[in-house]
């Protein structure tokens, strides 16, 4: 109770945070409408290519928006020496790291509350209410993911360059199993069609659940030695 | 029934601090009575800080014993933070909440009531500026709202790395209370605040005890 008491006092003062000062989503916001035009040039994108580019072109921008994101996290209050302060409270490491990764994980969803429609507007993307399951499936695994390596990635100088390299590698089965399941989505066809075991929907929860768990058990170790 | 208060607040020995090969501080050896309040005195890079970041846990050290409260510093340090107030260099303020909400936010982490930062803004003479963002603070208001953080939870041990820093004369003068009733250890560069505000003092040089300025009762490695 007392866990999610403070997790949930962290995320909250995250987001307040963000609305007051609104440094990060309207950046991300031009990011993202940006990042669509060149992917509209760059792939000479019609109405039928569209739907066929759109799964990838929404993972990669998923991607980089998470990036940046999560890179904010944890380097500003690094920085600040707010994330010091937290961590001398009897609040306790875990606590403070599910805050935060919760707050990151609403930043990525307002980048994707964005993202979808944009696409469905320049791309000509079907956007289901499965296509944004999917994307919110996969948002909570990337999110303590990212969050996890971002907090590790604070911890050093060369941070921007850091995280990047430890986050990608490792949201690589995101990108697989969302981007399969996106692009049934997108087709019309249901991933409740496929045999049990190829679910991508299965496979992205059971993704959440497993780095939920890892990325909760290694924040302590990461933030707080 | 609760726990008698230890004796002894601090308790340091053979203590080291490393970073990398150098020895930032120590070997160093310490007995602190429970209510003393100790000015740790030094030039820059006398290890002060280092000392301090020991005391409040932040920082473990590399090797030697620590105890704290009757608690050891290291296995023991997520009890031992209920307890200890710290203000270090930076203030760690959150420049778009409102210095009551700084506060409030340190209050749920404490597991306080959110009355504890109305009373610890007071404590500072910051309530007229409760509603205020601390970003429009100025420094030496910013400084009075991170030392309302350290003695929130009203901490038995405060530790305080210049709490003097940007304070004007009236912000002086409020540290006095904020030590009432406590053990303190501070670190400043200001002797005679250091005789106003302590009881004993230590002078580091290259990390190591270089003697008592005072002729105290600490106990130099």
């Amino acid at each position: 109770m007392r866990f999610l008491s403070i997790a949930l006092a962290v995320a909250r003062k995250d987001v307040r945070c963000e609305l007051r000062g609104r440094e990060l989503l309207p950046a991300l916001a031009q990011f993202i409408v940006l990042a669509l035009v060149i992917a509209n040039f760059a792939f000479d994108v019609d109405l039928v290519q569209g739907p066929r580019l759109s799964p990838g072109i929404l993972w990669l921008v998923l991607v980089f928006a998470g990036l940046v994101a999560f890179g904010r996290a944890f380097a500003a209050e690094k920085d600040s020496g707010s994330l010091e302060a937290m961590l001398l409270t009897p609040a306790g490491a875990t606590a403070v790291f599910a805050g935060k990764a919760a707050a990151a994980a609403a930043m990525l969803v307002a980048c994707e509350a964005v993202l979808l429609p944009a696409m469905a507007i320049f791309l000509g993307s079907p956007i289901s209410p499965l296509v944004v399951g999917t994307v919110l499936l996969a948002t909570i695994g990337m999110a303590a993911l990212g969050s996890l390596f971002a907090a590790l990635a604070a911890q050093t100088r060369a941070r921007e360059l850091l995280l990047p390299v430890l986050a990608l590698p490792i949201w690589v089965p995101f990108v697989v199993v969302g981007g399969r399941a996106v692009q049934l989505a997108m087709a019309g066809q249901s991933p409740s069609t496929l045999p049990l075991a190829g679910q991508p929907l299965l496979v992205l929860a059971d993704f959440d659940i497993l780095f939920l768990v890892v990325a909760c058990l290694a924040a302590r170790f990461v933030l707080d030695d | 029934m609760a726990p008698l208060a230890p004796v002894t607040a601090v308790r340091a020995s053979a203590l080291v601090q490393r970073f990398g090969t150098q020895v930032a501080v120590g070997p160093l050896d310490l007995d602190l009575p429970a209510g003393a309040r100790l000015a740790v005195l030094g030039g820059n890079g006398a290890g002060k800080t280092t000392l301090l970041r020991m005391l409040a846990t932040v920082a473990r050290p590399a090797s030697g014993r620590l105890e704290v409260l009757g608690l050891d510093a290291v296995r023991q340090r997520d009890r031992l933070r209920a307890r200890v107030g710290y203000l270090g260099h930076q203030v760690g303020l959150y420049p778009a909440l409102t210095a009551l909400e700084n506060l409030e936010f340190f209050a749920a982490l404490h597991g306080l009531e959110p009355r504890h930062a109305r009373d610890a803004l007071a404590l500072v003479r910051l309530a007229p500026l409760a509603r205020t963002r601390a970003e429009r603070l100025s420094r030496g208001q910013q400084q009075r709202l991170a030392l309302a953080r350290a003695v929130l939870h009203r901490p038995e041990l405060l530790v305080l790395d210049e709490p003097d820093a940007s304070l004007d004369a009236e912000g002086r003068g409020l540290l006095g209370g904020l030590l009432e009733g406590r053990t303190a250890v501070l670190a400043t560069h200001d002797t005679a605040l250091a005789r106003d505000l302590c009881d004993r003092a230590v002078l580091l040089r290259a990390g190591r005890v270089a003697g008592d300025p005072w002729a105290l009762r600490v106990v130099g490695g």
